[in-house]
Protein backbone atom coordinates (compact mmCIF):
# COMPACT_ATOMS: atom_id res chain seq x y z
CA UNK A 1 0.00 0.00 0.00
CA UNK A 2 1.40 3.40 -1.02
CA UNK A 3 0.95 6.08 1.65
CA UNK A 4 1.45 9.83 1.28
CA UNK A 5 1.79 11.47 4.70
CA UNK A 6 2.46 15.01 5.84
CA UNK A 7 2.73 17.11 8.97
CA UNK A 8 2.80 20.91 9.24
CA UNK A 9 1.50 21.35 12.78
CA UNK A 10 4.69 23.02 14.02
CA UNK A 11 7.64 24.91 12.51
CA UNK A 12 8.78 21.76 10.70
CA UNK A 13 7.13 20.84 7.39
CA UNK A 14 7.49 17.17 6.53
CA UNK A 15 6.20 14.92 3.76
CA UNK A 16 6.81 11.20 3.26
CA UNK A 17 5.96 8.54 0.74
CA UNK A 18 5.85 5.09 2.32
CA UNK A 19 5.28 1.56 1.12
CA UNK A 20 3.31 0.20 4.08
CA UNK A 21 5.45 1.02 7.13
CA UNK A 22 8.67 1.47 5.16
CA UNK A 23 9.71 4.94 3.94
CA UNK A 24 10.42 5.26 0.21
CA UNK A 25 11.24 8.96 0.32
CA UNK A 26 10.83 11.78 2.79
CA UNK A 27 11.40 15.51 2.80
CA UNK A 28 11.65 17.56 5.98
CA UNK A 29 12.10 21.32 6.02
CA UNK A 30 12.73 23.65 8.94
CA UNK A 31 13.68 27.03 7.55
CA UNK A 32 10.75 29.14 8.74
CA UNK A 33 9.07 29.30 5.32
CA UNK A 34 5.28 29.30 5.21
CA UNK A 35 3.89 25.77 4.97
CA UNK A 36 1.33 26.87 2.39
CA UNK A 37 4.24 27.67 0.07
CA UNK A 38 6.39 24.59 0.75
CA UNK A 39 4.22 21.49 1.29
CA UNK A 40 3.05 21.04 -2.28
CA UNK A 41 6.48 21.55 -3.89
CA UNK A 42 7.83 19.03 -1.35
CA UNK A 43 5.16 16.47 -2.24
CA UNK A 44 5.83 17.09 -5.94
CA UNK A 45 9.56 16.53 -5.39
CA UNK A 46 8.83 13.15 -3.78
CA UNK A 47 6.58 12.12 -6.67
CA UNK A 48 9.14 13.32 -9.23
CA UNK A 49 12.08 11.40 -7.76
CA UNK A 50 10.13 8.19 -7.12
CA UNK A 51 8.16 8.22 -10.36
CA UNK A 52 4.80 7.91 -8.64
CA UNK A 53 1.88 10.30 -8.95
CA UNK A 54 -0.93 11.24 -6.59
CA UNK A 55 -3.12 8.75 -8.49
CA UNK A 56 -0.90 5.88 -7.26
CA UNK A 57 -1.45 6.74 -3.60
CA UNK A 58 -3.73 4.30 -1.72
CA UNK A 59 -3.83 6.11 1.61
CA UNK A 60 -3.53 9.84 2.29
CA UNK A 61 -2.52 10.81 5.82
CA UNK A 62 -1.86 14.00 7.75
CA UNK A 63 -1.41 15.21 11.30
CA UNK A 64 -4.74 16.83 12.11
CA UNK A 65 -3.49 18.52 15.29
CA UNK A 66 -2.85 19.63 17.90
CA UNK A 67 -0.44 22.36 16.88
CA UNK A 68 -0.23 25.84 15.43
CA UNK A 69 -3.62 27.03 14.15
CA UNK A 70 -2.44 27.92 10.67
CA UNK A 71 -0.17 24.87 10.45
CA UNK A 72 -2.98 22.47 11.33
CA UNK A 73 -5.29 24.06 8.76
CA UNK A 74 -2.68 24.10 6.01
CA UNK A 75 -1.88 20.40 6.55
CA UNK A 76 -5.51 19.29 6.53
CA UNK A 77 -6.37 21.48 3.52
CA UNK A 78 -3.36 20.23 1.56
CA UNK A 79 -4.09 16.54 2.06
CA UNK A 80 -7.77 17.11 1.30
CA UNK A 81 -6.77 18.86 -1.92
CA UNK A 82 -4.42 16.07 -2.97
CA UNK A 83 -7.01 13.38 -2.22
CA UNK A 84 -9.97 15.26 -3.66
CA UNK A 85 -12.11 13.19 -5.98
CA UNK A 86 -9.88 10.11 -5.78
CA UNK A 87 -12.22 7.96 -3.63
CA UNK A 88 -9.30 6.93 -1.44
CA UNK A 89 -9.01 6.60 2.31
CA UNK A 90 -7.85 9.78 4.05
CA UNK A 91 -6.79 9.45 7.68
CA UNK A 92 -5.97 12.20 10.16
CA UNK A 93 -3.73 11.31 13.09
CA UNK A 94 -2.57 12.99 16.26
CA UNK A 95 0.63 14.96 15.68
CA UNK A 96 1.78 13.82 19.15
CA UNK A 97 1.17 10.15 18.44
CA UNK A 98 2.95 10.40 15.07
CA UNK A 99 6.01 11.80 16.83
CA UNK A 100 5.91 9.10 19.51
CA UNK A 101 5.66 6.38 16.87
CA UNK A 102 9.01 7.42 15.37
CA UNK A 103 10.71 6.30 18.61
CA UNK A 104 9.61 2.67 18.23
CA UNK A 105 10.97 0.08 18.96
CA UNK A 106 12.11 1.95 22.10
CA UNK A 107 10.51 0.71 25.30
CA UNK A 108 9.09 2.88 28.04
CA UNK A 109 7.19 6.09 28.63
CA UNK A 110 7.14 8.55 25.71
CA UNK A 111 6.24 12.18 26.39
CA UNK A 112 5.86 14.32 23.25
CA UNK A 113 5.47 18.04 23.92
CA UNK A 114 4.67 20.85 21.49
CA UNK A 115 5.04 24.50 22.40
CA UNK A 116 1.55 25.94 22.91
CA UNK A 117 3.01 29.31 24.07
CA UNK A 118 2.74 31.13 27.37
CA UNK A 119 4.15 28.24 29.38
CA UNK A 120 1.73 25.68 27.95
CA UNK A 121 2.44 22.53 25.99
CA UNK A 122 0.34 20.16 23.90
CA UNK A 123 1.00 16.69 25.23
CA UNK A 124 -0.14 13.11 25.55
CA UNK A 125 1.62 10.18 27.21
CA UNK A 126 2.33 6.87 25.50
CA UNK A 127 3.73 3.58 26.67
CA UNK A 128 5.93 1.77 24.16
CA UNK A 129 6.38 -1.95 24.57
CA UNK A 130 7.16 -4.82 22.16
CA UNK A 131 6.99 -2.42 19.19
CA UNK A 132 3.45 -1.36 20.17
CA UNK A 133 2.30 2.05 21.30
CA UNK A 134 -0.37 2.37 23.99
CA UNK A 135 -1.95 5.76 24.58
CA UNK A 136 -2.23 6.64 28.28
CA UNK A 137 -4.27 9.85 27.99
CA UNK A 138 -5.99 11.99 25.34
CA UNK A 139 -4.17 14.88 23.62
CA UNK A 140 -4.39 17.91 25.87
CA UNK A 141 -3.03 21.39 26.48
CA UNK A 142 -1.60 21.95 29.91
CA UNK A 143 0.95 24.06 31.77
CA UNK A 144 4.47 22.60 31.60
CA UNK A 145 4.51 22.78 35.41
CA UNK A 146 1.42 20.54 35.60
CA UNK A 147 3.11 18.02 33.33
CA UNK A 148 6.13 18.14 35.63
CA UNK A 149 3.93 17.25 38.62
CA UNK A 150 2.43 14.35 36.69
CA UNK A 151 5.76 12.91 35.56
CA UNK A 152 7.21 13.32 39.02
CA UNK A 153 4.26 11.39 40.46
CA UNK A 154 4.72 8.59 37.90
CA UNK A 155 8.38 8.29 38.83
CA UNK A 156 9.33 6.46 35.59
CA UNK A 157 12.12 7.32 33.17
CA UNK A 158 10.67 8.95 30.05
CA UNK A 159 11.58 10.11 26.55
CA UNK A 160 10.90 13.80 25.89
CA UNK A 161 10.44 14.87 22.23
CA UNK A 162 8.93 17.75 20.27
CA UNK A 163 9.42 21.50 19.89
CA UNK A 164 8.10 22.03 23.42
CA UNK A 165 11.19 20.39 24.93
CA UNK A 166 12.75 23.72 25.83
CA UNK A 167 9.61 24.98 27.59
CA UNK A 168 9.23 21.64 29.34
CA UNK A 169 12.86 21.40 30.43
CA UNK A 170 12.69 24.92 31.86
CA UNK A 171 9.78 23.77 34.03
CA UNK A 172 11.22 20.34 34.85
CA UNK A 173 14.40 21.56 36.57
CA UNK A 174 16.50 18.55 37.54
CA UNK A 175 13.93 15.99 36.37
CA UNK A 176 15.81 14.72 33.33
CA UNK A 177 14.65 12.62 30.38
CA UNK A 178 16.18 9.70 28.50
CA UNK A 179 18.48 10.55 25.57
CA UNK A 180 16.85 10.67 22.10
CA UNK A 181 18.72 10.78 18.74
CA UNK A 182 18.55 14.30 17.31
CA UNK A 183 16.80 13.08 14.14
CA UNK A 184 13.83 11.86 16.18
CA UNK A 185 13.21 14.90 18.34
CA UNK A 186 10.77 16.63 15.99
CA UNK A 187 8.02 15.80 13.51
CA UNK A 188 8.73 13.42 10.66
CA UNK A 189 5.97 12.36 8.29
CA UNK A 190 7.08 8.71 8.39
CA UNK A 191 5.53 8.61 11.88
CA UNK A 192 2.33 10.06 10.43
CA UNK A 193 2.23 7.31 7.79
CA UNK A 194 2.79 4.63 10.46
CA UNK A 195 0.10 6.05 12.75
CA UNK A 196 -2.33 6.18 9.82
CA UNK A 197 -1.43 2.64 8.79
CA UNK A 198 -2.17 1.40 12.32
CA UNK A 199 -5.60 3.03 12.13
CA UNK A 200 -6.19 1.62 8.65
CA UNK A 201 -5.31 -1.88 9.86
CA UNK A 202 -7.78 -1.46 12.72
CA UNK A 203 -10.51 -0.80 10.15
CA UNK A 204 -10.61 3.01 9.83
CA UNK A 205 -11.77 4.07 6.33
CA UNK A 206 -12.38 7.81 6.59
CA UNK A 207 -12.67 10.02 3.51
CA UNK A 208 -11.35 13.45 2.56
CA UNK A 209 -14.69 14.94 3.55
CA UNK A 210 -14.51 13.49 7.05
CA UNK A 211 -11.00 14.75 7.78
CA UNK A 212 -11.17 17.77 10.03
CA UNK A 213 -8.56 19.78 11.95
CA UNK A 214 -8.37 19.20 15.69
CA UNK A 215 -7.83 22.25 17.86
CA UNK A 216 -7.30 21.95 21.57
CA UNK A 217 -8.70 24.66 23.72
CA UNK A 218 -6.48 26.21 26.31
CA UNK A 219 -8.58 26.15 29.47
CA UNK A 220 -5.55 26.61 31.71
CA UNK A 221 -4.47 29.72 29.84
CA UNK A 222 -7.97 31.05 30.24
CA UNK A 223 -7.87 30.40 33.95
CA UNK A 224 -4.51 32.10 34.26
CA UNK A 225 -5.71 35.10 32.34
CA UNK A 226 -8.79 35.48 34.52
CA UNK A 227 -6.64 35.18 37.63
CA UNK A 228 -4.29 37.86 36.30
CA UNK A 229 -7.19 40.14 35.44
CA UNK A 230 -8.61 39.69 38.93
CA UNK A 231 -5.21 40.53 40.41
CA UNK A 232 -5.03 43.72 38.34
CA UNK A 233 -8.41 44.97 39.56
CA UNK B 1 15.40 51.66 27.17
CA UNK B 2 13.90 53.73 24.37
CA UNK B 3 11.31 56.32 25.36
CA UNK B 4 9.94 59.28 23.45
CA UNK B 5 7.01 61.66 23.82
CA UNK B 6 5.72 63.55 20.80
CA UNK B 7 2.98 66.09 20.24
CA UNK B 8 1.18 66.22 16.91
CA UNK B 9 -1.34 68.73 15.62
CA UNK B 10 -2.92 66.79 12.72
CA UNK B 11 -3.45 63.25 11.44
CA UNK B 12 -0.67 63.78 8.88
CA UNK B 13 1.75 64.47 11.73
CA UNK B 14 0.62 61.33 13.55
CA UNK B 15 1.39 59.44 10.32
CA UNK B 16 4.83 61.04 10.24
CA UNK B 17 5.41 59.90 13.83
CA UNK B 18 4.58 56.34 12.76
CA UNK B 19 6.96 56.63 9.82
CA UNK B 20 9.74 57.89 12.08
CA UNK B 21 9.33 54.98 14.48
CA UNK B 22 9.38 52.50 11.58
CA UNK B 23 12.61 53.99 10.22
CA UNK B 24 14.15 53.73 13.66
CA UNK B 25 13.02 50.11 14.12
CA UNK B 26 14.45 49.06 10.76
CA UNK B 27 17.89 50.40 11.69
CA UNK B 28 18.06 49.76 15.44
CA UNK B 29 18.11 45.99 16.00
CA UNK B 30 17.96 46.37 19.77
CA UNK B 31 14.29 47.41 19.45
CA UNK B 32 11.69 44.61 19.62
CA UNK B 33 9.65 43.90 16.45
CA UNK B 34 6.36 44.30 18.32
CA UNK B 35 4.37 47.51 18.80
CA UNK B 36 1.42 47.50 21.19
CA UNK B 37 -0.89 50.41 20.38
CA UNK B 38 -3.17 51.97 22.97
CA UNK B 39 -5.77 54.68 22.51
CA UNK B 40 -9.48 55.37 22.20
CA UNK B 41 -11.60 54.98 19.09
CA UNK B 42 -10.75 57.58 16.47
CA UNK B 43 -7.63 58.81 18.22
CA UNK B 44 -5.39 58.02 15.25
CA UNK B 45 -4.00 54.52 15.76
CA UNK B 46 -4.63 53.60 12.15
CA UNK B 47 -3.07 56.87 10.96
CA UNK B 48 0.02 55.95 12.96
CA UNK B 49 0.08 52.49 11.35
CA UNK B 50 -0.38 54.05 7.90
CA UNK B 51 2.75 56.13 8.42
CA UNK B 52 4.60 53.12 9.80
CA UNK B 53 3.61 50.99 6.80
CA UNK B 54 4.67 53.70 4.33
CA UNK B 55 8.26 52.98 5.43
CA UNK B 56 8.20 49.20 5.88
CA UNK B 57 5.90 48.31 2.99
CA UNK B 58 5.60 51.38 0.72
CA UNK B 59 2.54 51.55 -1.49
CA UNK B 60 0.28 49.18 0.48
CA UNK B 61 -3.25 50.19 1.35
CA UNK B 62 -3.63 50.35 5.13
CA UNK B 63 -7.04 49.86 6.67
CA UNK B 64 -8.02 49.05 10.20
CA UNK B 65 -8.47 45.24 10.26
CA UNK B 66 -11.70 45.52 12.23
CA UNK B 67 -13.31 42.64 10.38
CA UNK B 68 -10.28 40.75 9.05
CA UNK B 69 -8.66 40.96 12.53
CA UNK B 70 -5.22 40.94 10.92
CA UNK B 71 -3.83 42.46 7.72
CA UNK B 72 -0.53 41.44 6.21
CA UNK B 73 1.54 44.03 4.38
CA UNK B 74 4.46 42.58 2.47
CA UNK B 75 7.56 44.74 2.76
CA UNK B 76 10.98 44.49 1.15
CA UNK B 77 12.99 43.80 4.31
CA UNK B 78 10.22 42.85 6.71
CA UNK B 79 6.57 41.97 6.50
CA UNK B 80 4.14 43.93 8.64
CA UNK B 81 1.31 42.26 10.56
CA UNK B 82 -1.41 44.71 11.56
CA UNK B 83 -3.81 43.38 14.21
CA UNK B 84 -7.01 44.78 15.64
CA UNK B 85 -7.82 43.09 18.96
CA UNK B 86 -11.03 45.05 19.50
CA UNK B 87 -13.18 41.93 19.10
CA UNK B 88 -10.70 39.47 20.63
CA UNK B 89 -11.93 38.41 24.03
CA UNK B 90 -10.06 35.27 24.99
CA UNK B 91 -7.24 32.87 24.32
CA UNK B 92 -9.32 30.79 21.89
CA UNK B 93 -9.99 33.88 19.74
CA UNK B 94 -6.31 34.66 19.74
CA UNK B 95 -5.42 31.11 18.72
CA UNK B 96 -7.94 31.18 15.92
CA UNK B 97 -6.35 34.20 14.23
CA UNK B 98 -2.95 32.47 14.33
CA UNK B 99 -1.50 35.14 16.64
CA UNK B 100 1.41 32.99 17.87
CA UNK B 101 2.19 31.89 14.31
CA UNK B 102 2.63 35.54 13.31
CA UNK B 103 4.85 36.17 16.32
CA UNK B 104 7.08 33.30 15.28
CA UNK B 105 7.56 34.79 11.80
CA UNK B 106 10.31 37.26 11.16
CA UNK B 107 8.11 40.33 10.73
CA UNK B 108 6.94 43.35 12.65
CA UNK B 109 3.64 43.19 14.57
CA UNK B 110 1.54 46.29 15.15
CA UNK B 111 -1.33 45.61 17.50
CA UNK B 112 -4.31 47.93 17.92
CA UNK B 113 -6.40 47.46 21.07
CA UNK B 114 -3.56 45.78 22.95
CA UNK B 115 -5.65 46.51 26.05
CA UNK B 116 -7.55 43.32 25.24
CA UNK B 117 -4.58 40.95 25.32
CA UNK B 118 -2.32 42.00 28.22
CA UNK B 119 -1.53 38.35 28.97
CA UNK B 120 -0.31 37.65 25.45
CA UNK B 121 2.05 40.56 24.80
CA UNK B 122 5.69 39.50 24.42
CA UNK B 123 7.61 40.74 27.48
CA UNK B 124 9.89 42.85 25.30
CA UNK B 125 7.79 45.23 23.21
CA UNK B 126 7.21 48.87 22.39
CA UNK B 127 4.21 50.49 23.98
CA UNK B 128 2.71 53.35 21.97
CA UNK B 129 -0.09 55.34 23.54
CA UNK B 130 -1.97 57.98 21.58
CA UNK B 131 -4.15 60.43 23.53
CA UNK B 132 -6.04 63.65 22.94
CA UNK B 133 -4.19 66.16 25.07
CA UNK B 134 -5.99 69.46 24.64
CA UNK B 135 -9.80 69.85 24.61
CA UNK B 136 -9.40 73.22 22.88
CA UNK B 137 -7.51 71.60 19.98
CA UNK B 138 -9.45 68.51 18.89
CA UNK B 139 -6.73 67.42 16.43
CA UNK B 140 -3.80 67.59 18.78
CA UNK B 141 -2.37 64.40 20.22
CA UNK B 142 0.23 63.26 22.68
CA UNK B 143 2.10 60.12 21.54
CA UNK B 144 4.11 58.28 24.17
CA UNK B 145 6.53 55.60 22.99
CA UNK B 146 8.04 53.39 25.64
CA UNK B 147 10.22 50.28 25.37
CA UNK B 148 9.09 47.60 27.82
CA UNK B 149 10.87 44.44 28.82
Amino acid sequence: MLILALDSTAVVATVALCRDDQPLASFTLKNGNTHSETLLPMAKALFDVTGYTADDVDLFACSEGPGSFTGVRIGAATIKGLAFGKQKTVIGVSSLEAMARNLLPANGLICPVMNARRGQVYNALFLAKDNCLTRLCPDRALAATELYDELLARGEPFYLIGDGCEVAKAAFGDLTSLPVPALLTEQNAVGVARAALALFESGVRTTDQELSPTYLRLPQAERERLAKEQALK
Amino acid sequence: MYTLTLYTAAATETEAAGAALAARMLTDESLPPFVALYGDLGVGKTAFVRGFASVVAPGVLVRSPTFALVNEYRGKEKHLFHFDMYRITDEDDLYSIGYDDYLARDGICLVEWSENIPYALPPHHLRVEIEKNDPAMPDSRRITIEERS
